[in-house]
Formats: structure tokens, sequence, C-alpha cells
């Protein structure tokens, strides 16, 4: 059944009109037309669809678009800071933690969500903080010293 | 070495990817598009005695409906053409492709698929190796004869491709030998699995088409695109928008004839778009299982004398691009080492299961799994420790190898010193914790590739590429190598890769080649463009073209620096006239030839570029699960000159990773049907950030004269070789005795370390 809200995406208020089954992933990819948030899944293992809801990280395929209505969603178009790219984007970048892209708008969501909840988060604390996304490429090395080089930048 | 100067890691692509404003296939949407869904078999072996879609076709918001009677009757794949786009008649495998469905939503391409009325009758099923290799077997091929195969192709009931490698006299050899040793090892197939699902897209103007799809290799999907549909290649254009990974998955031509005979039936753009199931199923790129038979002797002071090899390769249903596996598959468990007599036989097996294709070092890491679990064993009979025994034996510069080929200067014995020293091999550890020592090789693969470079008005540099970027970095790389020639900076130039209707041909994102035969066509184009330069200098400078030297953007005369122009003002100048345009190819490297006897040659034996590598794996063994852990790895590689150091320990690190998950969790397991059984990232298991051990690398940097640029090699596939053997190798220390199946799943591991066979 089709129904019709409204929903806050990096602060900014998009109606919604679709079915109420549609999940969270689908309504930011069609509906809203952000495409930065990937589906790898759609079975709640991948990570690629992560997105914070009121800072919590949440796979985005696997929630209710309509639970999400009077909550703030955050998606990898929301992390810039004006035109500056976040430290975590930055330091992914200089650390060659990226390579096919694929698994990174959801690895920084969750980096993002961990490092908000622990400043200084010890190396197997980021470990399990990133265990819901899988990265195929990188072997992990690349992205655990970026996240690591983060935590120190953002509280030195 | 040359170009190592510049260090930094120039990832064109990387804004675009950590900010989510890359394009992926799946987020390409044109206006009036349908979506795509197939209807696949569903059963392994069955002759279709039903077939009707006039429901599906009859059904509001349906477009098209495709079968195989509504495109042409087209055989194909490269060397061994064995199927079609859909099947006609029987079907082989449950993923195999039935018919297709063009509708205006999801629900309502699903609900057609659904409507399909499709009747068999059962066929044997073949998924057994040593049963479909025996007289008699049921044949999955039933008219297999009457293929046209290409090559010396070597075919049998039931075998796609059979190669064997044969040198000396294995029978005086072997008997020569103070002990001979047998072993049998069987891997599991797994899967390459991209964290990309694949997408495509199709749009019609006219009678072209253009295609936008993930696919590692876009010369050869437009080229299948013009096979089974019967088109020109003037008319097929194919876009890769950003791609998500492939790691050999997306190589091959797979849907994009699919979903472009479907947008034409429609007369509407059409968006296929796989979910991780079909990923998992359909396509025919799975890594194949294996069944390896090897039998050496040694002297009793360690020396090889004499080896012989069975092998059988689990070919699936359909050959894809695997006609050439027996022989690189043969070439592993020969070895990087030095013999009197060698004789191994592979085969490519038949049989109702998902086809197999490149993954990542097709059949390398199965079969060096195999080789160095035995060479482990070799090493105990004699009483020698396992790191002597492989100093011992393996080849050198100088020495011939299994095949024939003679090796130039090779880091295969520094790769072994520097791994084994990095690591705690040999040192006390607690009794649960071993380092298990694997070597490897794996060839470069030379091959035609093309690009132009330009220097627009401004300044500014263009590469314009036929190569493919999956990720590794190589396409990124090439700025390095432009900007070297041009005595720019990496920054300077702007990419225009992944399409086919603007660059030269390139192989695509296969065989590690982007860097060793892209790399060779991008520095010969922009040395046309230099030459250029230097000409224009030489007029401004009143100096000859010899003289000027460029660098730091500017042509100075060489010896006095302050008599200079920018390459700005140059390229000024160029755009009122004759235009910085350059075009490279080049000419790729030679295969070394070889002394082997091979039957049902691909031409894989003699190796140019060869690469070299050794893993040392430090696990940790829990006894009461069988739970493995891998703590660190040391790995040296050998892959000539590195280039970009930041994007080649990415590949190392990112290839040990998958080799752990090859090593521990990932097999595909099927029941008596025939079909996976785990076909969803919750039954099958990929290592995550919890599990990433510590990876320490060494690169041992030799230029290699007959290889890319700079003397660089390939570089992509080959961590993934040894890793899956050197963990294997410290397990079995901790178990006592090899485990003998790959995935060495916990529950394997135990059942081998309580004598139980698994
Ligand atoms: S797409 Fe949501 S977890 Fe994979
Ligand atoms: S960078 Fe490709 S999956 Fe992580």
């Amino acid at each position: 059944m089709t129904t019709s809200y409204e929903l806050d995406v990096n602060g900014v208020t998009y109606p919604v009109t679709a079915d109420q089954g549609k999940n969270l992933l689908s309504v930011i990819r069609e509906n809203v037309g952000l495409t930065g948030t990937k589906e790898g899944c759609d079975d709640c293992e991948c990570g690629a669809c992560m997105v914070l809801l009121d800072g919590q990280p949440v796979n985005s395929c696997s929630y209710l678009a309509v639970q999400a209505q009077g909550r703030q969603v955050t998606t990898i178009e929301g992390v810039m800071e004006g035109p500056e790219m976040h430290a975590l984007q930055r330091n992914l970048l200089e650390a060659g933690g990226v390579q096919c892209g694929f698994c990174t708008p959801g690895m920084i969501m969750s980096a993002k969500a961990l490092l908000e909840r622990d400043e200084h988060p010890e190396l197997d604390a980021v470990r399990i903080g990133l265990s819901g996304n899988l990265c195929r490429c990188t072997g992990y090395a690349k992205i655990l010293a970026a996240v690591e080089a983060t935590a120190v930048e953002l509280n030195t | 070495m040359a170009i190592a100067e510049v260090p930094r890691f120039v990832r064109a692509d990387g804004p675009d990817k950590v900010t989510g404003s890359g394009r992926y296939a799946a987020d390409i949407n044109l206006t009036g598009q349908l979506v795509a869904k197939f209807r696949y078999a569903g059963v392994s072996h069955a002759r279709i005695t039903k077939l009707d879609t006039s429901a599906a076709s009859a059904m509001p918001g349906v477009f098209a409906v495709l079968t195989a009677a509504d495109v042409p009757d087209v055989i194909y794949s490269p060397v061994v053409p064995d199927r079609r786009l859909f099947a006609k008649d029987v079907v082989r495998f449950e993923g195999e492709l039935v018919a297709a469905v063009a509708a205006v939503d999801a629900a309502t391409a699903q609900a057609a698929v659904d409507a399909i009325v499709v009747e068999y009758e059962d066929l044997p099923i073949v998924d057994d190796l040593e049963a479909a290799m025996a007289d008699g077997s049921p044949l999955v091929h039933q008219d297999w004869e009457s293929y046209a195969v290409t090559g010396d192709t070597v075919q049998r009931p039931n075998v796609a491709s059979f190669s064997s490698i044969e040198k000396g006299d294995v029978d005086t050899a072997m008997a020569s030998a103070d002990h001979v040793v047998t072993s049998r090892y069987v891997a599991d197939g797994c899967h390459a699995l991209p964290i990309e699902p694949r997408a495509v897209v199709a749009q019609w103007e006219g009678e072209k088409v253009t295609i936008w799809t993930s696919t590692q290799v876009p010369f050869d999907a437009r080229a299948g695109v013009c096979e089974t549909l019967q088109m020109p290649a003037s008319k097929v254009r194919v876009i890769v928008p950003h791609l998500g990974g492939g790691f050999g998955g997306k190589c091959g031509f797979h849907f994009e004839a699919h979903v472009a005979a479907l947008a034409k039936a429609a007369r509407r753009p059409v968006k296929l778009v796989f979910s991780r199931q079909e990923e998992m199923v359909a396509p025919d790129r799975r890594r194949e299982g294996m069944i390896v038979d090897i039998t050496s002797g040694v002297k009793a002071d360690g020396t090889l004398v004499a080896r012989t090899g069975w092998i059988a390769i689990d070919n699936g249903a359909y050959t894809a691009d695997a006609a050439f596996f027996p022989q690189l598959a043969a070439m592993h468990v020969a070895g990087p080492y030095a013999m009197e007599a060698v004789k191994v036989e592979a085969s490519l097996v038949y049989t109702n299961h998902q086809p197999s294709g490149s993954v990542r070092a097709p059949t390398a890491p199965q079969a060096c799994w195999a080789l160095e679990s035995h060479t482990d064993e070799l090493a105990a009979v004699v009483g020698m420790d396992p790191v002597e025994f492989r100093r011992a034996n393996i080849v050198d510069e100088g020495v011939e190898g299994a095949a024939g080929q003679v090796y130039g200067e090779i880091g295969l014995r520094r790769c072994l010193d520097a791994a084994v020293g990095a690591s705690a091999y040999g040192d006390d550890l607690p009794d649960d914790e071993a380092v298990g020592v694997a070597i490897s090789w794996w060839p470069s693969f030379p091959g035609p590739s093309g690009a132009y470079i330009k220097i627009d008005s401004d300044g500014s540099g263009m590469i314009i590429t036929g190569a493919q970027e999956c990720g590794t970095g190589s396409v990124m790389t090439l700025r390095m190598l432009a900007a070297k020639e041009l005595g720019m900076e990496p920054e300077d130039f702007q990419l225009v890769y992944q399409d086919t209707s603007a660059a030269p041909y390139d192989t695509g994102a296969t065989g590690s080649q982007t860097l060793l035969n892209n790399g060779r066509a991008v520095v010969e184009g922009a040395r046309e463009v230099a030459a250029q330069l230097r000409d224009l200098a030489a007029d401004q400078l009143e100096a000859a073209p010899d003289d000027i030297v460029l660098a730091s953007g500017k042509a100075h005369v060489s010896g006095s620096p302050d008599k200079a122009v920018s390459i700005v003002e140059l390229a000024g100048i160029a755009a009122e006239g004759e235009m910085l345009i350059g075009k490279g190819s080049g000419t790729p490297p030679e295969y070394p030839s070889v002394s082997a006897m091979c039957v049902g040659d691909q031409g894989l034996a003699g190796w140019a570029g060869p690469q070299f590598a050794c893993h040392a794996v430090h696990v940790r063994l829990d006894r009461e699960t069988g739970v493995v852990r891998v703590l660190d790895v040391s790995a040296a590689h050998d892959s000539g000159t590195i280039i970009n150091p930041v994007a080649a320990h990415g590949q190392v690190e990112g290839g040990i990773m998958m080799g752990v998950g090859q090593a521990l969790t990932e097999g595909t397991q099927y029941g008596d049907d025939a079909k996976q059984r785990n076909t969803g990232l919750l039954e099958y298991k990929l290592q995550t950030a919890a599990d990433a051990p510590t990876i320490r690398t060494e690169f041992i940097e030799i230029p290699d004269p007959n290889a890319g640029p700079y003397g660089a090699k390939g570089l992509a596939e080959a961590p993934n070789v040894p890793t899956a053997a050197a963990i294997a190798n410290g397990v079995a220390k901790l178990v006592g005795t090899p485990v003998r199946q790959l995935p060495m799943t916990a529950e394997r591991v135990w059942m081998t370390s309580e004598g139980m066979s698994s």
C-alpha cells in the first residue's frame, strides 16, 4: 500500500510517496535520489547500504523507510563539511584505503559512528566497529589505518 | 624505481568514491527505462519439454519476453564455443537462462517471469569429476564433437580441454628416487564476489546500441554482443561507469546482449540489476573446484628428481574462458621447482555445476595449495626443514624450470628469504601457534593495447585509454607514467577511459595486465607528445630539439634551466596550429619458448615476466573447535619494478585477505541436485575487518627487461596465490597432518585432527 510521508535526509526534508513496505535504501536511492548509498546484498550482511539514523549506523536495506520518519538520516552525501572533505574521507584517500570504492560509503558511515561514540578507539575496537562492512579489495589494512589516523587527527 | 621518486598515490577517481558522487552501473537511470528479470533453469540437467511465454507476454506492463527462439542461434565463447544466450532444448545448470522479461517495474517483471511455463524431463546429473571422466558416463554436452573449438585444444567425452606438460623420462627419473610420496588434495569451488552486484543498462538509438555495464573487459563485452546479436562493432558502444570490483567475476561477456536484445524488442531502455544470489549463481565465472593427485620422487639428500600429476578441474556446464585452465593448473602443480623429469596431465571436466571462469589467478591458489602442502610432506620424508627443502630445489637464474623455460634474473630465492626472515618462523611459539610457508609463481600476460595522449590549449593533459579500472588503481597509475615522460605532474592529467567508442583497444582489467600493456601504450603515446613539445620548444628557444629537456612543467635547454618556456605556453602555441596529440601501442613483450612437450597447448607453458612470491603465515588453532585464526602474514613479491607503491601494497593486502577466505571459509557447497546450497553472504562467509591479520609486505624489485614500463611485471593476481598454501602448512604443523580439503573449515580441521576423514 502506498503511503506519503516526510523524510529528513542530510538536513533536507523530502516528501516521499512510496509503498509502505519499501526499505530505506530504496527510498534513499529512488525517491530521494541519492545514489551514494550502495546495495551489495539486500541481506544485512555487507554494510554497503550503511546510513546513520540519529547518528547510529543502520543497514538501510533492512530498515523500513517509514520507520525513519521523524529521525535524522545521514548518508554519504551528508558527510562533507561544506566544500571540505571530512577527515575520514581525506585520510581514506591518503592511506590508499579506497580501491573499487563500492564499500567505501558504508565504511565511512560506520567509521563516523564509531568515532562519534569512541574518540580514541583501540585497534581492536576499530576492527569490530567495521566488521559489519565487507571490503573485497583492500584486505582492510589501509582502511583501519585511515580510521586510526582520523581518530588522532580529530582529537589532537 | 625509475619512477618511485613519485611515491604518492594518485587516485583520480578517489574523490568521487569517498563522497558518494561516483556513479556505478546500478546508479544509471534513463527516461522510459524498463526493468529486466531473468527466468533461470532452476534445475541442473533437464530437457525442456514445454516453454510457453504467452501468459507472461500478455500481462499489462510487460514489454518484451525473450527466449532462444527470439535471438540469433549463435553458439559462442572463446576457444570452446559451447553455449547460447538462452537454453535451447537442454538446460545444464541451475543458473542457465531460459527466458528474459522487460517490464515497467520490478514487481511486474518478476510476476511475468513467474508466469512463464517451463516443463522439463530430467536428465542424469553429472557432478562427480572422476565419474564424469569414466567410460560410459552420461554426457553434459551430447554433441560436443560438433563444437568449433580453436587452436590446439584437445577434447574428450565430458572433457572440454585437456593439457599435459611433459619433460624428460619421468619413469626412469622416478625410479632413481630414494623416496616417492603421493598425495591427493581436493579443493571446492568458490566465488570472486565483488561487493558490487553487476548491473547492465542498454539503450538503442536507431541501429546503434549503447550499453552501460559493470564489466572488467569492455571490449570483450562488445565482442560478445556483436557475436551473439550479429552486429558490427561500429554499432555497439560499451561504457563502464565506476566498477565496484571484479576479481575476474566480471571478466568475459555476460548479460550485455540479453539486456540489449530486450531493449530492442521493447523499444525502450532496459536495466538489469543483479541480486547477490543471482551474482553467485548465474555468471560463468566461479572459481573452479579441483582434484589434484601429485607424486614426487626425491633423493635422500633432498634433491627433487621427478614429478607426476593428475588434475581434474570442474568446468561446470559451459567452458566460458576456461580452456587454458588445464595448462595453467599443470604449471602450478609442476611448480617453480627444478627437476629432471615431469609429467602433469590436467582435464577440464564438464559437470552440471555453475560454469567456472577466470577468477583472480585462475587455478593457481588451489593448485599451489596442493603442491605446497605436498612439498612440506616431501621435506618431512627426507627429514629436512621445509624452507631448506625449498631453497635446495627452487628455480633460479639460469636454471631450467619444469616446462623447460630457462629463467633470467628472478627474485624467488630473495622472496623466500625475505618472507621467512620477517616472520616468526623458527621462533619458540605457543603450542597452538605455527608459521607455515609457501612459495608461488604466476605469469604476466603481454597483449595488444592502445592509448591516445593529448595536451589541450590550457596545458592540461588527457589520457584517452581503452584500459579498465576495476579498483586496483592501475588506470590511475597511468597518470604517473605520462607525467614522467612529459615533465608534468600526475594531477595535470585527466583520464577518459572505459568507453569502447572513445579509445583504442585494451584487453581490460584481466590478467593483471593494465600497467604491463597499457602502461607501455601510454609511455609511447606520451613520448610522441614529448617529441612534439621538444620541436616547439626548440623553435622558441633557438636550440636543437634533442637538447630540450621537459621537467617541472617547463621545456628548457639542457644545461641551461633558465632558457625555458612553460608547457602551458607551448600548449597555447600548439593549439593555434599543429596540436599536441600522441598515440601509443607498442610491441608486447614476447612469450619465451619452452622445451617441454605440451599436449593441448594454450600458449601458457612459457611465461613472459614471471612473478614470484613467498608468504609466511602465522596461524593459531583452537584445538577444541578446529577454528584457525590467521595472526599475521609476511609477504615478499617479485613483480618486477613497483611503479605505484601504495597501490601495490593494496593489491598484496587484498589478495592475501581473499586467500585467507579461500583457505578457511569460502567454498561452494552443492546438494545432490548439483545446486548450490550457500548462495548468500550469510551462508558464504567472507573475511571481515575483525579477522584481518597484520600484513608485512616486501617487494623484491628486479626490473624485467621483457615486461612492462621500467621493468614492471603484473601484480594484482599473484598475492592471491600462496596464502592458502602457507596457511595450510601452518595448520598441518599443528594438526600433525595436512588437511586435504579446501577450504580448511573448522569442521574439516577438527575432523582431521581427530583422525577422521572429513
Ligand atoms: S545491502 Fe544492506 S547489508 Fe548488504
Ligand atoms: S574498496 Fe572495493 S570493496 Fe572495498
